[in-house]
């Protein structure tokens, strides 16, 4: 079966800067993908990309078999997208962005109208139907987004922070939500700073840094990796099990060193001794 | 919720029908309403919702009658002329005409005002993430565009442009319709296609700066030119010159879609030359669509128009210096206790440092303020010459109109920089102060400029009794537009991004976009009346008397609310906070 999402050398340039440079990413269909990296490193550059917002300097992608470029209106039609600003229409209620979006993907009026009321009340936002979406919390603003990204049924979903703002009983409702969507063979890219939601949904992972791929693969295999690129233990040390390995250690042994070898993470110990 | 339909080896659904234009094309037509409708919601927290609406239908009812007179009274002098121009056998009156109209229509168009009040809400770029191919959303594209003044006063003027054609020789009435009607589509195209190459070359703030320098300087060329050129006591000389102006500029113009579509309509009897300006002024619009197309597409591959991803290069990181050994540790002192720095106390010099910063890094704000005074020039040499008891008001009012609009939301451009005051120990009547020191002298700035450039220009002397009731009556407007802009500023404040081309036509809530307009009326209707009876009564001291005490109150008026602005502050700041720090 061919890759939900394939990308071949995917490259962006902003004038002299190179935010993505040379990007293999290959997401199976029905994996719940996460994709990592520091800020400033290239991964909302790269969903947009994938999502058609951004078009690349060079390099393809292909979602579910289809060229992006060539076939963006299809491709579009079965992807969804929570993107970073959110994209919503400030001067709507949630119901009316709602029916505009399932219109816009082709979903007829009474289909429109009833997967608006499920998703209003999923997200716990049917109480707030009169209010303008301008006067959403962020939280809010950020079900509604979500509500806005599968209305229409799609075949991958592409999330970047969808858990921003979110309280903790929402986002756990909608963890319910997308891994429901996995099930039944959806195809998740997912975006997060928070590494723990990353570590608990995700399958598979690749990360990002300075622009290029670094790592990619599942859990187990990044661990293994990781494990395998340690230095030996002392004598007298046990050597760290790889199975005991968190996402964050692996994030921060993958991205946490600059090219001299330093840790970048680890904050120097002389400055800001004035803070008390 | 998900439901997967039958799809091929790669999970592509290959069962899905094509989704209709007609739906999508309604969807975007509905979703245009419902924001147009949603505009007329006042905000919840508003605690003067009824005054608010009260009032806002008023400076409507007051100002719609003159936006009106924009679009009828061009109308009604369209259908005239072309009335004239075929009745008075005048077949270059219609060429003028068409002319006139792309320039009124562009003109307008560059302006931006738009009726529909979606414009600051609705950014239509944001429809290439649905699922439209290229060609329906150019169509998208082009339909939303054409609810603007421009298309709306030059349909009119080409609408009664034909009719009165057709009431001049019936014959060509449908000739006329049919042309005029493409016509109009080149307008629309090409002030399209204008807009959206504009919004290419001047996605980055560096490219709108060298703009605004480059459009003040074709101003002040074009004033200069025709102060130069333009003779002022000979009126058999003026009309010589511009009938020679005229000439010249009709053998230009024939070659141009205006002149097209003028021949196509009125080269009877040559079939074939007609049947050729029509198809020129057809391949014409085509090629502006194009052009325009050509742009569109792009935005819809996924273009990138801003510098956002410049500054977010990653810069290396910098060298830390190594302290041999621990510093002392500061212990920070309250700001409000630290000890004043010349005349202000810290907060309101550091506060004014802040907004110079601002005013610095926005050389268009500054083109925009000097901008005026070129116009007072103008309006020195025109028709207020020979009366200087007009002539000083009316430059200082103009020259002063721009700035003065800005007082009413002087908190937009910090956005959630504010709340940066309301978390400081400042006291927040400090923060008003400065951002209204600032004001003050950017306005004092402009007063002192038109005040030279009257003085230089007048042809007599202005009388000193002219000069005080002058002096007078622009510091009562300062003050009372000082007073109401803080008022407003603190209790309808409106997030806008300096230099953002979009939200630069409405940097002010709309109410108080109104209110300024009714200030600047009613401080001229003020103005006119006293003027003109002192000048009937032969006294000269009259106006400043009554200019006097109106200052005097004025003055006060700001006093009490900065006095008071702190608790004004306070009181508004959920709002505030609502409306300049989401996201």
């Amino acid at each position: 079966m061919n890759p939900a999402i394939d990308t071949t050398a995917l490259t962006r340039r902003f004038g002299d800067f190179t935010a993505v440079q040379d990007v293999n990413l290959s997401v199976a269909a029905g994996q719940f993908f996460g994709f990592l990296g520091p800020n400033g490193a290239g991964k909302s550059t790269t969903i947009k990309m994938l999502t058609g917002l951004l078009a690349p300097t060079s390099g393809s992608i292909r979602i579910l078999g289809q060229d992006l470029a060539a076939n963006s209106a299809e491709v579009k039609r079965q992807i969804g997208v929570v993107p970073e600003g959110m994209a919503l229409f400030g001067r709507l209620t949630a119901t009316e962005y709602l029916r505009f979006v399932g219109r816009m993907y082709g979903l007829d009026q009474a289909t429109t109208l009833q997967r608006t009321q499920e998703l209003l009340e999923f997200m716990g936002l049917a109480d707030e139907q009169k209010k303008l979406i301008t006067d959403f919390s962020h939280g809010m603003q950020k079900k509604l987004a979500l509500a806005a990204a599968v209305i229409h049924g799609p075949k991958v979903l592409f999330l970047d922070e969808p858990f921003e703002g979110v309280d903790a009983v929402a986002a756990g409702t909608l963890k319910a939500m997308l891994q429901g969507m996995i099930s039944r063979g959806a195809t998740i890219f997912l975006t997060s700073h928070v590494l723990e939601i990353v570590e608990r949904l995700c399958t598979h992972i690749a990360i990002i840094h300075r622009g290029q791929l670094v790592a990619q693969g599942s859990l187990e295999e990044l661990r293994a990796g990781v494990a395998r690129a340690a230095p030996p233990p002392r004598p007298g040390e046990a050597a760290a099990s790889p199975a005991n390995l968190t996402l964050e250690e692996i994030f921060l042994e993958v991205v946490g060193t600059d090219r001299a070898g330093n840790l970048a993470a680890s904050p120097p110990e002389q400055e800001l001794s004035w803070l008390s | 919720m998900a439901q997967l339909a039958a799809s091929d080896s790669s999970g592509f659904d290959t069962t899905l029908r094509p989704i209709p234009a007609r739906t999508q094309l309604l969807a975007v037509a509905w979703l245009r309403w419902r924001v147009f409708m949603n505009n007329f919601r006042r905000p919840r927290s508003s605690k003067n919702q009824a005054v608010g609406l009260v009032l806002t239908i008023l400076l409507r009812l007051f100002l719609w009658p003159i936006m009106a007179m924009w679009v009828i009274g061009p109308a009604v002098a369209c259908g005239y002329f072309g009335w004239m121009a075929i009745d008075g056998h005048h077949p270059d009156g219609l060429l003028t005409l068409l002319a006139g109209i792309a320039a009124f229509w562009q003109f307008l168009s560059i302006n931006g005002v738009s009726v529909a009040a979606t414009v600051s809400s609705f950014d239509p770029s944001t429809l290439v993430r649905f699922p439209l191919p290229f060609g329906r959303y150019l169509v998208l594209r082009t339909l939303l565009g054409l609810l603007t003044a421009s298309t709306i006063v030059g349909c009119l003027c080409l609408l009664a442009t034909t009719i009165g054609v057709g009431i001049a020789d019936s014959s060509l009435a449908l000739p006329a319709l049919v042309v005029l009607a493409v016509y109009a589509l080149m307008n629309i195209f090409f002030a399209r296609m204008v807009a959206a190459w504009a919004e290419r070359w001047l996605a980055t703030r560096r490219a709108r700066e060298i703009f605004g320098v480059l459009m003040a300087f074709f101003v002040i060329g074009v004033q200069y030119f025709n102060l130069g050129r333009a003779p002022r006591h000979s009126s058999a000389v003026t009309g010589s010159w511009l009938l020679d102006m005229l000439h010249i500029s009709a053998r230009v113009l024939s070659w141009l879609p205006p002149g097209y579509a003028a021949n196509a309509i009125l080269l009877r009897g040559q079939l074939l030359n007609q049947l050729g300006q029509f198809v020129a002024l057809l391949v014409t619009t085509g090629l502006f669509l194009a052009i325009f197309a050509i742009r569109l597409h792009k935005q819809f591959l996924g273009e990138y128009l801003s510098e956002g991803a410049a500054r977010s290069a990653p810069v290396a990181p910098a060298q830390r210096q190594k302290q041999s050994s621990p510093q002392p540790v500061a212990i920070a002192r309250p700001v409000a206790s630290a000890p004043a720095i010349g005349l202000v106390s810290p907060t309101v010099a550091a506060c004014l440092r802040k907004e110079w910063l601002y005013l610095r890094g926005n050389g268009n704000q500054l083109i925009g303020l000097l901008t005026p005074l070129v116009f007072v020039l103008i309006l020195s040499r025109g028709l207020f010459t020979e009366h200087p008891n007009y002539l000083l008001p009316g430059a200082l009012g103009y020259a002063l109109f721009a700035s003065l609009a800005g007082l009413y939301n002087v908190f937009g451009a910090d956005g959630a920089g504010m709340q940066l005051y309301l978390l400081a120990p400042v006291r927040l009547r400090d923060v008003v102060l400065a951002k209204n020191l600032m004001s003050l002298t950017v306005i004092f700035v402009q007063v002192v400029l038109a005040w030279s450039l009257v003085m230089w220009i007048a042809k007599s002397p202005i009388p000193a009794s002219s000069q005080v009731s002058s002096a007078l009556w622009i510091l009562f407007v300062i003050a009372a537009n000082l007073t109401l802009g803080t008022v407003r500023s603190i209790q309808a404040p409106r997030k806008f991004v300096p230099g953002q081309t979009r939200q630069m036509r409405t940097p002010t809530n709309r109410t108080s976009g109104l209110l300024v307009l009714a200030m600047l009326f009613g401080s001229v209707l003020l103005q006119v009346p006293v003027a003109y009876v002192c000048h009937h009564f032969h006294q000269p001291w009259l106006a400043a008397a009554i200019f006097a005490p109106l200052a005097a109150a004025g003055v006060g008026a700001y006093a009490f609310l900065l006095h008071n602005s702190e608790k004004l502050l306070l009181s508004y700041r959920d709002l505030i906070s609502e409306e300049l720090c989401r996201t």
